[in-house]
């Protein structure tokens, strides 16, 4: 080792190392050109000039990338000598390339923004780095220098393209002056890596981060793209990485894992149009499909979450969408169910990121917003000026000139109109994932006339095969609520194949029994990260370090590489004993990704881990302010401050261990209540069953037939004999919730049972809402006057009892649903009247049946269905939102006048019977039972979810679950999903003894608190009560908080006005501390 | 040199979810804004107590800026809303307080928005710069 | 021996003597037990020399002084300099010597504008000029009594309650530490609480819910109600013997006369977040700086309000 002082800092480095390095290694920075740490020094741009003092020998001045460290010397990298070296050093550089930021950006650290000599305008400063790279890691020696002094150009030899060069780029990518040097050695251009996340609208490097939130957030390298593993060239990102991570030998690995189940989730492929497509795919640039379009639309997409169009990046200000591209078609008969959805919302964000005038048009069949939410979000669309256009297109061109797209399409009215656009979007629809065929004979599972993998509606995630399930599009092309849900259905099924395999797998962490240092003066040790050059290229850390030790309370302060390394973190926990500390301020990076590390090692120490805090210096510091590294330090001392104000005021917390009681209620004995309670009973649980009516069964009662053919009143038996005589579910009929208390892991409830006033206590851990809805008892359409006009299962009963006979019916649609007053869709009568439609022309295909319609919402396989009563025979009217059919009797036939939008004219039916497709509709008593759980309704008076998309079935309250129609109109096979799905979230509970709670939640201040209750209602989770106690004869008030519901989210704190409620960790003295350190007062 | 610029001290209020995780990601990105900002990890914008940006702003800070989740994205509902009702009594006070509106900020950045981010820091700045230093500052 | 008593008033309207007065008997028992050297509303006493040959204002030595009413002047300042040279002890008595009271109101505007508007603008004067013999200068803002001269006991209100102040009294003669309550208003209100949710502001006119003489225990919150009420935000102690605030008492809501919490709260800040969020439009609150600091306008908490650009 040689032993050297830099700055009059001792630093140890290995022999052979240069200044240059011995002088990062100090956290310190010089400025340079030519030097790269994968290239030897050359020495030309005599910008890292030091000042270097050798014992009895006069000072001199030198490169530092080209001097070597020697013992016992003395270095100076600020002096003013160096300072002078460097100032005319950078005005020369400057001349000769005025235009270069990086150059003009040196020279002004030196003060020198205008030479005084002649300038140059070169693209070139001769630092040689492009020569070095080609001939020393790639080995080609395609460029290089010519001629000497004045004469002295960048070339490749001969001043001709060279075979030698390998297209790489290498020399482009290093040149600090950014000149394209790859052009003077070869014709050709590099093909890019493009960035497979942003659907190649741009471009990566050969080793990257393949997207911002991938987990883990690491860097791979891209085999096809590295030059390394190639052509065994290159190397620089392994001497580039301080933290030597790089591994060129990993390969793919076979890895052999024994499980008792398999969950196939393989997901789905989008459609890629053929290559000669008439809408132009992959022929015209501008022409690109709606991922694309999600991925420009995005944030971290391929341009920044700018709406620009590929071609010219220029802002589009007319953009078409084209749906049902690969969907609804010929070959592919279903619909992918979701881009009706989400094409909408493409046009709305597009609009609020590019402005209202963005005009977009939606060219479509049927908007098909069927889900929950859905419709509402389709009016705000058209409110917001998003244009519909019903029309299939069948061709798209380019206009060459501008690369402008033109449509010609057909109006409603039959006029033939053509239209220019700067960027069309194709709907482009879900396929079964490319791998299909493998999945099936590797799993051995059957595949359905599209490539999908076979379910039926009666268990939809099983297939066929036990112990194999499947979740997601694999099954059908579905949203992503319904995904959730499946995927949780499949894994209640796994629960109960496995269920007593449950955490045999687990090992818990052990850790020392913890140090008590409540009481104790705060002793803070503060340890700050290099991240290699991550932090330190741009922070002065050592600064920092000294800096840290000079705060208050701060016993010890040291630099390390990296702090997240396990040697360092073994420094931790010896420095946290050898000086006593009892507090730990780690200055690294984000505690979104590490804090959980270091909370680790300070425990391990016998420390309490929230007596640890981090100041982010990376993500929030040197990443940020590269270019201005002296404020860059500043700020980091002054995070680190802030960090030590806060940590000293930091209290022991500890998880909350809360028991749970393993039974579980369902309410709703209904198709949703009871595969719940049969999914939970089967791994084991207790379930008490409860429900209002005298039989099990609720709406699947009145059903006879199914669209796929199989037999409801037969699965229906079968799963109330299953239920009823089940030993783990207890069933109350004709029962009532009238209490509930309690939360989470522990509800105490009172069920009256019978009607006659008894009630009955039990005790549970989860409560699942499988309440079910009604139909909608229409007073329009002569319903109720004339018994020809009868609701869909008044007909199913009618055909089951073989009492019905017709020889013209005519159905209409949307009886009660998205009007004023219900303004949702019911989803499944679409799908309803279709069944009903085959049925009928299957008892007699000579029946004439109409189908009064204004969207067909048969999404997923049910449009097969529907191509099949079209085929039939069945005719579908289509009528418009605002003209609705009338029915009326006429000479003792049913007339259904009606304008068909599709001829334009008023056409008169006259049919045996009308049956009208009505709507579901939310339970009145959900607003009493949405009181007694405190849950909330939504605006259409369904159960409403705790988040639409991600958390299907849960409630927002921890330990209440959602499933079937309570939570909107679905059909069987999605009731099934549902109900699966909210056991296995239930299970997720009950399958614990105890659960442990966070302890960074509110906690009342007795001293404070007159329950003024202010907080109360804001909460939003319903964690706050208000209670009275006696305190000398007097009744007082004052909040309690539910420790078990609250999440920690602060809204009590922020609102009381007397400081009387905070949350743990993030108390208003430790916040305010924070901010009084920021601002440099005294803490 | 010129007449060395004003540099103003902005307290920055993060929701952990959301907004300081949007500022980690202008981190792993490089989007470079002005260094003038100290954030402070809250849980949600919904547990900041119009005190904190009052505190901050009557103890010398420069401006105060709130980022939180978008409306409808906030891990805890609706913390977010509640912020911005917060925001809009707060605003009202700092004329109560001699101070201008624009010292106070409060703007949804999702966890993807680091662009979004820099955007909105370096915005801030450039506005507090041109109020100038706080009257609240004390004396250098 | 009995205990020497020295009062002298400030900017007060004299409320808080009466309530002296209004101690009723209890102050026959502790009047002996006092020798009053100074009181200019009880006696005349000539603070420069019987016949004014003094430069300072001179007070006899006491062992108890209470002032009452904020500082608005230099007379006033040296007055309780000296209250505080010759006295043992030093009592702020209401809301005014405490925090400023109302007159402390006038800090919304600057000493010039005050001067403009009573001697220039108003229609009742002749605008002839600002008098500046025979009287005081005004300081430039009302100053509580803390902010002058250290005080070792305050007794909040407006006025501050018999009982609180025998309360003091009596301490001060067992040579007991005084302790003022630490809770709100909302402690002692008895009103019952159900939701809080009030997204429109009633005006104080409009009549409040209740029934002439129905048990307050019956009565909805008044702020559930819709009125304002600073309750949350006041130090509790007004209610006297009974224990239930005085203004709730009569079936309205409490206006903050007692004072913040702390000394370093803000009632407005704290009354303003918390109605934000209740979702009560803050828009709504009229005159919101002088509503919420009625009483507690010194110690920098109203200050004149910026007229266009930069803050003063």
């Amino acid at each position: 080792m040689i032993r050297l002082t830099i700055n009059n800092q001792e630093v140890e480095v290995p022999e052979g190392t240069n200044l240059l390095t011995a002088i990062e290694r100090c956290g310190l920075r010089v400025p340079t050109l030519c030097y790269h740490k994968a290239l030897t020094p050359y020495g030309a741009c005599r910008l890292c000039v030091v000042e270097v003092h050798a014992p009895g020998r006069a000072p001199t001045v030198q490169a530092s990338c080209s001097y070597p460290a020697l013992e016992g010397i003395s270095v100076f990298t600020d002096t003013e000598r160096v300072r002078r070296a460097r100032k005319i050093t950078a005005e020369l550089l400057l001349a000769r390339c005025p235009d270069s930021e990086v150059i003009q950006r040196i020279a002004a650290e030196y003060g020198v923004h205008e030479p005084r000599i002649k300038k140059k305008y070169d693209d070139c400063v001769y630092c040689g780095l492009c020569v070095r790279m080609c001939q020393e890691r790639m080995g080609r020696s395609a460029i290089g220098f010519t001629g000497r002094g004045p004469r002295k150009k960048l070339e490749p030899p001969f001043g001709k393209h060279n075979p030698m060069c390998w297209t790489c780029g290498a020399c482009d990518f290093i040149c600090p002056v950014g000149k394209k040097v790859r052009s003077l050695t070869s014709p050709n251009i590099p093909i890019p890596i493009l960035n497979p996340y942003n659907m190649g609208l741009n471009e990566r490097p050969a080793v990257s981060i393949y997207y911002p939130q991938a987990i883990p957030n690491k860097p791979a390298i891209d085999p096809q793209g590295c030059v390394h593993l190639k052509y065994n060239a290159c190397g620089i990102c392994d001497v580039v990485c301080e933290a030597k991570a790089i591994r060129y030998d990993q390969k793919d690995e076979t890895i052999q894992l024994n499980v008792g189940a398999v969950i196939l989730s393989p997901g789905y492929d989008i459609f890629e149009p053929k290559a000669n497509n008439d809408l132009g795919y992959g022929r015209y640039p501008n022409v690109i499909t709606s991922l694309q379009f999600e991925r420009i639309l995005s944030p971290s997409g391929p341009y920044g979450g700018m709406v620009l169009r590929p071609s010219d990046l220029q802002p589009p200000k007319r953009i078409a969408f084209i749906q049902c591209v690969g969907s609804r078609d010929y070959e592919r008969d279903y619909c992918s169910a979701v881009c009706c959805m989400y094409a909408t919302k493409e046009a709305i964000i597009a609009k609020e990121h590019a402005g209202e005038d963005l005009q977009c048009d939606i060219f479509f069949m049927d908007i098909r917003a069927f889900s929950k939410g859905f419709e509402a979000y389709y009016e705000t669309a058209r409110k917001l000026g998003v244009n519909y256009i019903r029309c299939r297109v069948p061709k798209v061109e380019e206009v060459p000139e501008t690369k402008n797209l033109r449509i010609t399409y057909l109006t409603d009215d039959d006029r033939k109109v053509s239209k220019e656009y700067d960027l069309v979007v194709l709907s482009v629809g879900m396929q079964p994932p490319r791998s299909v065929r493998q999945i099936a004979e590797t799993f051995g599972v059957r595949l359905n006339q599209f490539g999908f993998c076979e379910t039926s509606v009666f268990s939809p995630v099983e297939t066929g095969r036990e112990g194999i399930y499947v979740a997601g599009p694999f099954t059908e092309p579905k949203d992503i609520p319904e995904t959730v849900s499946q995927a949780s259905a499949a894994a209640a099924k796994v629960m109960a194949l496995l269920g007593e395999a449950r955490g045999s797998l687990i090992a818990p962490t052990v850790y020392p029994p913890e140090i008590d240092v409540r009481g104790q003066e705060p002793r803070v040790g503060v340890f700050v990260c290099h991240c290699g050059t991550n932090i330190a290229s741009v922070v002065n850390v050592p600064a920092v370090v000294e800096y840290a030790r000079t705060l208050p309370g701060v016993v010890y302060a040291e630099n390390n590489l990296y702090t997240c390394s396990n040697d360092s973190l073994e420094r931790i926990k010896q420095k946290i004993k050898e000086y006593g500390l009892n507090r730990v301020v780690v200055a690294s990076c984000t505690p979104r990704t590490h804090e959980a590390l270091f909370r680790s090692a300070v425990r391990a120490a016998g420390l309490n881990p929230y007596y640890f805090e981090m100041a982010n210096i990376r993500e929030h510091c040197s990443w940020v302010h590269s270019h201005e590294p002296e404020k860059a330090t500043e700020k980091a001392k002054d995070l680190v401050r802030m960090a030590v104000a806060k940590v000293k005021l930091n209290d022991p917390l500890y998880p909350r261990p809360l028991k749970v009681c393993h039974d579980a209620l369902v309410i709703g004995g209904g198709l949703a209540g009871m595969t719940a309670a049969l999914a939970l009973a089967d791994q084991g649980f207790t379930v008490h069953l409860v429900e209002k009516e005298a039989q099990l069964g609720g709406y699947l009662r009145r059903m006879y037939y199914l669209l796929s053919g199989e037999d409801p009143q037969a699965a229906l038996r079968r799963l109330i004999a299953t239920v009823t005589a089940h030993p783990n579910i207890r069933v109350y009929t004709n029962a009532k919730l009238v209490e509930v208390k309690g939360s989470l892991g522990n509800f105490e409830s009172k069920i009256a049972v019978g009607g006659n006033g008894m009630t009955q206590e039990i005790r549970h851990g989860v409560i699942i809402v499988a309440t079910g809805a009604e139909t909608y008892r229409p007073t329009e359409f002569l319903y109720g006057q004339d018994d020809r006009v009868m609701l869909h299962q008044e007909l199913e009963e009618r055909i089951a009892a073989n009492g019905f006979k017709a020889k013209s019916v005519a159905f209409i649609q949307c009886v009660g649903s998205r009007n004023k007053e219900r303004p949702y869709c019911s989803r499944t009568c679409c799908s309803e009247t279709i069944k009903h439609a085959l049925k009928l022309k299957e008892l007699d295909p000579d029946a004439q049946v109409y189908v009064l319609y204004r969207e067909m919402r048969t999404y997923g396989f049910r449009e097969t269905y529907y191509t099949k009563a079209r085929k039939l025979g069945v005719a579908f009217i289509r009528y418009a939102d605002d003209r609705p059919p009338t029915v009326v009797n006429h000479n003792g036939k049913l007339s259904v006048i009606v304008r068909d939008e599709t001829l334009g004219e008023t056409i008169q039916l006259l049919v045996d019977h009308v049956i009208l497709a009505a709507a579901t509709i939310p339970r009145d008593e959900n607003k009493e039972l949405a009181q007694l759980l405190k849950i909330p309704l939504s605006e259409d008076k369904f159960f409403l979810e705790a988040h639409r998309k991600l958390r299907p079935l849960d409630f927002a309250t921890d330990g209440i679950f959602l499933c079937g129609n309570a939570h909107s109109p679905l059909d069987i096979e999605e009731v099934i999903s549902q109900a699966l799905g909210a056991a296995a979230r239930a299970a997720t509970i009950l399958s614990k003894d105890t659960i442990e709670l966070e302890p960074t939640i509110s906690h009342v201040v007795t001293e404070n608190c007159d329950g003024c209750a202010y907080c109360v209602d804001p909460c939003p989770f319903k964690a706050i009560t208000l209670v009275e106690y006696q305190v000398n004869g007097e009744t007082k008030k004052r909040v309690e908080v539910n420790e078990a519901i609250c999440k920690g989210c602060g809204t009590c704190m922020a609102t009381c006005p007397k400081k009387a409620i905070y949350v743990w960790h993030f108390r208003p003295e430790q916040l305010l501390a924070e901010v009084r350190a920021a601002l440099g007062l005294a803490v | 040199m010129s007449e060395k610029q004003f540099e103003p001290l902005i307290i920055t209020f993060c929701c952990y979810w959301c907004a300081y995780a949007g500022a980690d990601l202008a981190g792993t990105s490089r989007i470079q804004y002005p260094p003038n900002i100290r954030i402070i990890r809250v849980q949600c914008t919904g547990m900041i107590h119009p005190n904190f940006v009052i505190e901050a702003l009557t103890n010398g800070a420069d401006g105060v800026l709130i980022c939180g989740c978008h409306p409808g994205d906030c891990h805890y509902l609706e913390g977010n809303l509640r912020a911005k009702a917060r925001a809009e009594a707060i605003e009202l006070m700092l004329e109560d307080f001699g101070l201008e509106p624009e010292r106070f900020r409060l703007e949804w950045v999702s966890a993807s928005e680091a662009q979004r981010f820099a955007q909105v820091v370096t915005e801030m700045v450039e506005q507090v710069r041109r109020l100038g230093p706080s009257p609240y500052r004390m004396a250098v | 021996m009995a205990v020497r008593l020295a009062q002298e008033w400030f900017a007060i309207c004299g409320g808080c003597e009466v309530t002296i007065l209004d101690v009723g008997e209890p102050l026959l028992d502790i009047l002996p037990q006092l020798e009053i050297v100074h009181m200019p509303v009880l006696m005349d006493h000539k603070l420069y020399g019987q016949t004014g040959e003094g430069t300072e204002p001179e007070i006899p030595e006491a062992d108890v002084g209470i002032i009452t009413g904020g500082i608005r002047n230099e007379e006033n300042r040296r007055l309780a300099q000296e209250m505080r040279r010759k006295c043992k002890t030093l009592i702020a008595m209401g809301s005014c010597a405490c925090y400023g009271g109302i007159p402390a109101l006038a800090n919304l505007s600057t000493v010039q504008e005050l001067y403009e508007k009573v001697y220039r603008e108003s229609v009742s004067t002749d605008p002839d000029g600002i008098p500046s013999e025979q009287v005081p200068p005004l300081t430039d803002r009302v100053y509580a009594v803390d902010e002058v001269v250290p005080v070792d006991i305050k007794l909040p209100g407006c006025p501050t309650t018999p009982e609180l102040f025998v309360e003091a009294l009596a301490a001060l003669l067992e040579g007991k530490p005084l302790s003022l309550p630490s809770k709100s208003v909302c402690d002692e209100c008895p009103l019952i609480r159900e939701k809080k949710a009030v997204s429109t502001l009633k005006r104080p006119l409009e009549p409040i819910e209740f029934k002439p003489g129905e048990p307050l225990n019956t009565v909805r919150c008044i702020m559930e109600q819709g009125y304002l009420c600073l309750g949350p935000a006041t130090r509790a102690g007004c209610g006297g013997k009974e224990g239930i605030p005085r203004c709730i008492r009569a079936y309205m809501p409490c206006r903050g006369c007692f004072g913040p919490l702390s000394d370093t709260a803000n009632p407005m800040v704290d009354m303003m977040g918390a109605l934000a969020s209740i979702g009560l439009d803050a828009k709504q609150i009229p005159d919101r700086a002088a509503t919420f600091n009625r009483f507690v306008g010194a110690h920098g908490r109203l200050r004149p309000m910026p007229k266009g650009g930069r803050p003063v």
